[in-house]
């Protein structure tokens, strides 16, 4: 049976103000519980793509469809069934507790206060960050700062998750605390859609790998077909398939 | 991890801790009104209290101190210029600069005021939540009309919330010009500039970061309104607060 489709791209492109191409002709679709990792160099598109599937940036031609209806007449809709991780934690903590932090989307969609604490209680439990839920998000950790950011989408109900570079600047119980929590997620049934420039880490969980150049979508398949093409888009491949082992886990 | 600055707030569960932010609100206005013009002896001890309190937020008094070291020094200038200018039994003469007894009194007593009233500040931003803040500057503004209190409450919880960030942003602009010998460096506008101007540009960045995370979690002014939480000791804190003001006021 075919999954069912939540994203469609049509032929979408996107220009900045300084004429810089950021996205050009993109026809993509994603399915329901796909790991999708969108890989390219610095400045190849993945962060402007990623904006426009949450509808922070709106297509200047062509057309983008969450769940069947256009993401620029339905911004609420759209921003609810996807969520976006953004890239440094530091500039998207809004509350100054974690609690409050995690309360802020559902505030934003006017839920009742006994739902809002209902709620964040539940996953704050469900991400094992209930003890810290009164600590200032800015004394964290680098994972427990994502994390809490991953809870303040997880929050809303997204079915799709957007993450935009999840594990940089992250040491390596923050990249493993984060990994985890990402297949857990996955496997619960949520879209993974992760843009990354190293893919080492999440290409074995990933069921598809897009690589992006200069706007464009350059490749679009399974990680086992793609992992070798990946260096000629200057993205490195993993330790593994250069040895010729192909794609091992990275998580144990 | 970005340092706690003494204005962060700090989790804990001292009286203060507990108190609805609108009853705090309240009183430091009210204390902060009165200390125009209480005298010397009302002040010291309205400062034990100070550092009493100060104690309960947990934050230490000399490092504190240490942390608000350049406005110490804008009070030692109010200090000076008051000695300076205010007449009366001259003291000290220097080509024909006089420091009068009734100056060195005024001086203090101004400097000390400002400093007892930036410490209340301090104490209040320590246990109290930017959240609470908020939703107390929310609850004020809510009569007057054509205020957008929402707005202006979320503009206050942000500016709040941001400024560990942005002290974090500051030194590791300092560290890294320092790595660089930025030190040698005498002029202290060249300095002030240097470390300014990219402190600007990636404060404005991280508020453009921060407005797209909030627009991609749905922000809008219409929210749910914010939850009061009194601990039940709010009327005996009103109480106190309001005989502090009369004793500042009258003895």
């Amino acid at each position: 049976m075919m999954p069912e489709k939540i994203i469609d791209i049509k032929s979408v492109c996107h220009t900045f103000e300084d004429g810089t191409i950021g996205i050009k002709d993109i026809f993509l679709s994603f399915y329901k519980g796909e790991f999708i990792i969108l890989a390219g160099r610095n400045g190849s598109g993945k962060t402007t793509l990623l904006r426009h599937l949450n509808g922070l940036l709106l297509p200047q031609s062509g057309q983008i469809l969450v769940n069947g209806k256009t993401v620029s007449n339905h911004l609420v809709q759209t921003r609810k069934t996807v969520g976006m991780v953004f890239q440094d934690p530091d500039t998207q903590i809004v509350g100054d507790t974690v609690f409050d932090e995690v309360a802020f989307g559902l505030e934003n969609l006017k839920f009742k206060r006994h739902d809002i604490n209902e709620k964040v209680t539940q996953v704050l439990k469900d991400l094992s960050l209930y003890h810290l839920k009164d600590r200032n998000p800015s004394t964290l950790s680098g994972g427990e700062k994502r994390k809490v950011a991953i809870a303040g989408i997880l929050v809303m109900d997204p079915e799709v998750i957007v993450f935009d570079e999840p594990f940089s600047n992250l040491d390596y119980p923050g990249t493993l605390q984060v990994l985890s929590t990402i297949i857990d997620l996955n496997r619960s049934g949520h879209t993974i859609i992760i843009a990354t420039h190293d893919v080492e880490t999440v290409i074995d969980t990933a069921t598809r790998i897009i690589i992006m150049e200069k706007g464009l979508v350059k490749e679009d398949g399974r990680p086992c077909d793609l992992v070798k093409h990946l260096e000629s888009y200057g993205v490195k491949e993993p330790c593994s398939s250069k040895f010729g082992l192909g794609i091992r886990p990275w998580l144990n | 991890m970005a340092q706690l600055t003494p204005f962060t707030y700090r989790q804990g569960s001292s009286i203060l801790h507990l108190l609805d932010a609108r009853c705090k609100f309240f009183a430091i206005c009210l204390v902060s009104m009165s200390m125009l013009s209480a005298r010397l002896p009302v002040c010291l001890f309205y400062f034990l209290i100070l550092l009493f309190f100060l104690k309960k937020a947990g934050l230490k008094f000399f490092t504190t101190m240490g942390s608000i070291k350049y406005f110490l020094m804008f009070l030692f200038f109010i200090f000076a210029a008051r000695a300076l200018i205010v007449e009366g039994e001259i003291i000290f003469s220097f080509h024909g600069i006089s420091i009068t007894k009734q100056g060195l009194n005024e001086g203090f007593l101004v400097a000390f005021k400002f400093f007892l009233v930036m410490l209340t500040g301090l104490v209040f931003s320590a246990t109290t939540k930017p959240s609470s803040v908020k939703t107390a500057v929310q609850w004020f503004l809510k009569p007057i009309p054509f205020v957008p209190e929402k707005r202006v409450a979320v503009m206050i919880s942000l500016s709040l919330g941001f400024m560990p960030i942005i002290a974090q942003k500051a030194r590791d602009i300092s560290d890294a010009q320092k790595a660089r010998c930025a030190d040698l460096e005498k002029n202290p506008v060249k300095k002030i500039i240097r470390l300014v101007l990219p402190l600007l540009k990636k404060t404005f960045l991280s508020a453009d970061n921060l407005v797209l995370a909030m627009e991609s979690r749905c922000y809008t002014d219409d929210r749910t309104d914010p939850e009061f939480a009194p601990s039940g000791k709010e009327i005996f804190f009103l109480v106190c607060s309001i005989l502090i003001s009369v004793g500042l006021i009258s003895l």
